[in-house]
C-alpha cells in the first residue's frame, strides 16, 4: 500500500493505494496540481520506498530542486533510494530510435531494467511526453504493473488538453485503477481549485469533487461555506458552537430575555481532513431579505428543526425556499429530540416535502458527537454532489 | 470597455487600441525587430501590467533590456523557461517565475495562473489609479520555441486553454511566431486563435509590418522601428 499524504483523500481511500496498481492525477492546464503528485511521492520517500522517476519534461537537477524548493525535502538519488530518467534521456532515446514502435520498446525495456536493478518499489511518471512521442497506448505500454514477481504501483501525472473526454476513455477502457482530475474554476477573480475522485477500481465509490487550498505547500481540502438554518430559537447557535473549533455568534438579547442570532453565527472546524467553514442564519422573519446573501455560493444546508415545536414547521418550509435548499445537499436535523417530543419523521417529511433521499436526524445540539455526526453526514453529501 | 493602446498610431486613432480578449499574432522573420515589437505591444501602460513568458531569453537579460528601454519593471512578471536548464536551483519570486524547460506545458500553466493570482491580489505593485479587473497584455516569446519542443496538436490544445482564460480575464495576448520556419498548415492552424495578425519583413531599408484583422484598416505594409521600447511608425 502506498498513501498520497493528503489527509482526506488517504481517508476516502480507506486504507491507501493497493500495490501494483496504476493511478492517474489528471490535470487542467493551469492548476496548482502539482503537489498531488509532488505529495504522494514525499510520503513513499518517507516511508523508504524505492521510487523511479520518469521525467521527460526536465534535467534530474531542475526536478530535484523544484522538489525540494517545494517541500523541503531532499530526493535521495545519491544513496539509491531514487532514480530518475529525465529529459536527456528522452533526447537519446528520441535520437537513436526514429520509429514509434522503437522508441516504445527502448523506453518500456529501460524502465523494467530500472525497476529490476534498483528494487523499486513505485514508478512516477510525468506522462505528458510520453504520451506524445508514442501516443497513448503505446504510452501505457511502457509502464508496467509488475516485474518479475514483484507488483509495482505507478502513479501518473499528466497534463489534460482533452478534456473529458480523455477522462472518460481512461475510465471505461479501465487504464488506470485511480483517477483523480484536478480542475480550477477560472472566473474573473482567480481562483477556486477543486478535485474530482473519478474512479476508483478497487471499491466501489461514488464520484465526488472536493474544493482544496494551497497552505504553506500543502493540499488542504476545503468546504467554504456549509449553512446552518431554522426557525428561531431551535438551537442553530447551540449547533454552530458544539460543531466548531472556533467562531463568533452576533447575539442580542430580545424583548422577552432571550438571546436571538442578529447577524449571522460564523463557525470554523478542521473535521476529517477538512477545512469548513459555518455560517448561522438568524431564524427570525424579519432578517428573511438577508438570507439569499447568506446562502449564496454555499456548499450545503443543515436545517434545524426543533423537537419539541411542531408549529416552527411552516416557517421551517418558508427557509427551505428561501435558501434554494433543492439545490444544494440538504441535512434535516431535529434538535431537543432529548426532550418529551411528537414530531416524527413521517411528519417532518410531509411538512416540509422533503426528497426521499435527504436525510433526518434526531440529535441534541448539546451533544457534540451528535452535531459532529451530522457534520459528517452534509460532508459525505457535499463530497457526491455533482456541483 | 476598456482598451488596450497598441502604440501603432494606425490601430489607436482609428479604433481607440484593441479590445479586451483580443490575441495578436505578430508573424516575423528571423533577424527582424518582430521581437522587440512584440515587447513593445506587451509594454505595460499606466495602470497596466505585463506578464512575459520567455523561451529565449534568460529573465535576467530580460530585466536588462527592460531597463535600458525605460520599461517600468514593477509591472512585469515573467514566466522563465530558459534559466532553470543551465541554473537549475534557481528559486521563484513573485515577478519572476521559473519553469523547468519549455516543454514544460504543465509548469507553465501553473506558473501562468500563479502570476495572475498575484497580480490580482496585489502582490505586484499597485499604480496610483490601479483598474479593476487589473488589465494585462500577456506575452509569449516566443511559439517558434514552443513549437521545437511541442506537437503543433499539444500547443494549439494548450493555447487554447490559455486565450479562454484572457479573454475571461480581460486580457490580451501577444505571440510571436518565425513564419519562416513553419508550412502553411501551422501558420493557419495558430492564425484560428488569433483576432489580429501583424505581418513583419525585413529590406534593405528597415522593417515593415502589415495588420491584418482590424476592420477599416489598410492592410498595406508601413515602415517602423523601435525606439527606447516604442513603437513608430516611419509613414
Amino acid at each position: 500500500m502506498i498513501r498520497t499524504g493528503i489527509t482526506g483523500i488517504d481517508e476516502m481511500l480507506g486504507s491507501g493505494i493497493p500495490r501494483g496498481t496504476r493511478v492517474v492525477f489528471s490535470l487542467e492546464p493551469g492548476v496548482e496540481g502539482r503537489l498531488f503528485t509532488y505529495r504522494t511521492l514525499a510520503t513513499v520517500l518517507r516511508e523508504k520506498k524505492k521510487v523511479l522517476i520518469v521525467s521527460p519534461h526536465s534535467t534530474m537537477r531542475a526536478f530535484c530542486s523544484e522538489f525540494s524548493g517545494l517541500l523541503n525535502m531532499q530526493i535521495p538519488v545519491r544513496d539509491g533510494g531514487a532514480v530518475i530518467l529525465d529529459s536527456t534521456m528522452r533526447e537519446t532515446i528520441n535520437s537513436r530510435e526514429k520509429k514509434v514502435n522503437f522508441r516504445k520498446n527502448a523506453w518500456k525495456n529501460l524502465i523494467q531494467d530500472t525497476i529490476k536493478k534498483y528494487s523499486i518499489d513505485v514508478l512516477f511518471v510525468y506522462f505528458d511526453l510520453l504520451y506524445e512521442d508514442l501516443g497513448l497506448e503505446r504510452a501505457l505500454d511502457v509502464l508496467p504493473a509488475t516485474v518479475g514477481e514483484k507488483k509495482i504501483t505507478t502513479v501518473v501525472e499528466h497534463l489534460n488538453l482533452e478534456g473529458d473526454s480523455l477522462i472518460a476513455r481512461f475510465a471505461s477502457e479501465n487504464m488506470f485503477d485511480l483517477i483523480i482530475s484536478v480542475h480550477s474554476a477560472f472566473t474573473l477573480v482567480p481562483f477556486f481549485n477543486f478535485f474530482t475522485l473519478e474512479y476508483v477500481s478497487w471499491s466501489r465509490m461514488p464520484r465526488r469533487s472536493i474544493p482544496y487550498s494551497i497552505t504553506n505547500h500543502n493540499i488542504c481540502l476545503y468546504i467554504p461555506k456549509i449553512i446552518i438554518t431554522g426557525p428561531a430559537s431551535s438551537g442553530k447557535s447551540t449547533f454552530v458552537s458544539n460543531a466548531s473549533d472556533r467562531g463568533i455568534s452576533v447575539d442580542r438579547g430580545d424583548l422577552d430575555g432571550y438571546r436571538t442570532t442578529v447577524a449571522m453565527d460564523l463557525g470554523w472546524l478542521h473535521f476529517h481532513g477538512f477545512d469548513i467553514t459555518i455560517f448561522g442564519t438568524p431564524g427570525q422573519p424579519r432578517f428573511d431579505p438577508i438570507l439569499p446573501q447568506l446562502v449564496r455560493n454555499a456548499m450545503g444546508i443543515i436545517l434545524i428543526l426543533d423537537a419539541t415545536r411542531p408549529d416552527t414547521l411552516m416557517r421551517a418550509r418558508e427557509l427551505l425556499m428561501l435558501s434554494h435548499a433543492n439545490k444544494l445537499p440538504l441535512v434535516v436535523t431535529v434538535n431537543k429530540s432529548d426532550l418529551p417530543h411528537q414530531m416524527d419523521e413521517v411528519m417532518i417529511r410531509q411538512g416540509l416535502k422533503l426528497r426521499d433521499d435527504v436525510p433526518v436526524f434526531f440529535i441534541s445540539s448539546l451533544k457534540r458527537s451528535d452535531v459532529h455526526f451530522v457534520v459528517e453526514s452534509m460532508i459525505d453529501r457535499i463530497t457526491r454532489h455533482p456541483y | 470597455m476598456y482598451t488596450y493602446a497598441t502604440g501603432i498610431s494606425l490601430v489607436d486613432d482609428a479604433k481607440g487600441g484593441i479590445p479586451p480578449g483580443s490575441n495578436i499574432l505578430i508573424l516575423a522573420p528571423s533577424m527582424s525587430s518582430g521581437e522587440q515589437l512584440g515587447y513593445a505591444l506587451s509594454r505595460p501602460r499606466q495602470g497596466e501590467y505585463a506578464l512575459i513568458l520567455t523561451t529565449v531569453k534568460r529573465s535576467v537579460d530580460l530585466l536588462d533590456y527592460f531597463a535600458s528601454e525605460q520599461f517600468d519593471r514593477k509591472f512585469i512578471g515573467i514566466i522563465d523557461s530558459v534559466t532553470r536548464l543551465s541554473t537549475p536551483d534557481i528559486n521563484d519570486n513573485t515577478q519572476i517565475k521559473f519553469v523547468s524547460s519549455p516543454s514544460d506545458l504543465t509548469g507553465i500553466g501553473i506558473k501562468f495562473s500563479s502570476m495572475i493570482e498575484s497580480i490580482f491580489n496585489g502582490e505586484f505593485a499597485s499604480a496610483d489609479d490601479a483598474l479593476f479587473p487589473p488589465p494585462i497584455r500577456f506575452y509569449i516569446d516566443s511559439l517558434t520555441t514552443l513549437l521545437m519542443y511541442r506537437k503543433l496538436e499539444v500547443l494549439y490544445q494548450f493555447l487554447h486553454v490559455i486565450t479562454a482564460k484572457l479573454k475571461k480575464m480581460e486580457a490580451i495576448g501577444i505571440y510571436i511566431l518565425n513564419n519562416e520556419s513553419f508550412d502553411e498548415k501551422t501558420l493557419s492552424l495558430m492564425k484560428q486563435l488569433m483576432n489580429v495578425v501583424i505581418e513583419v519583413k525585413t529590406e534593405q531599408h528597415g522593417d515593415f509590418l502589415r495588420i491584418r484583422g482590424v476592420i477599416g484598416l489598410s492592410q498595406e505594409w508601413v515602415p517602423f522601428r523601435i525606439h527606447q521600447g516604442n513603437l513608430e511608425l516611419m509613414a
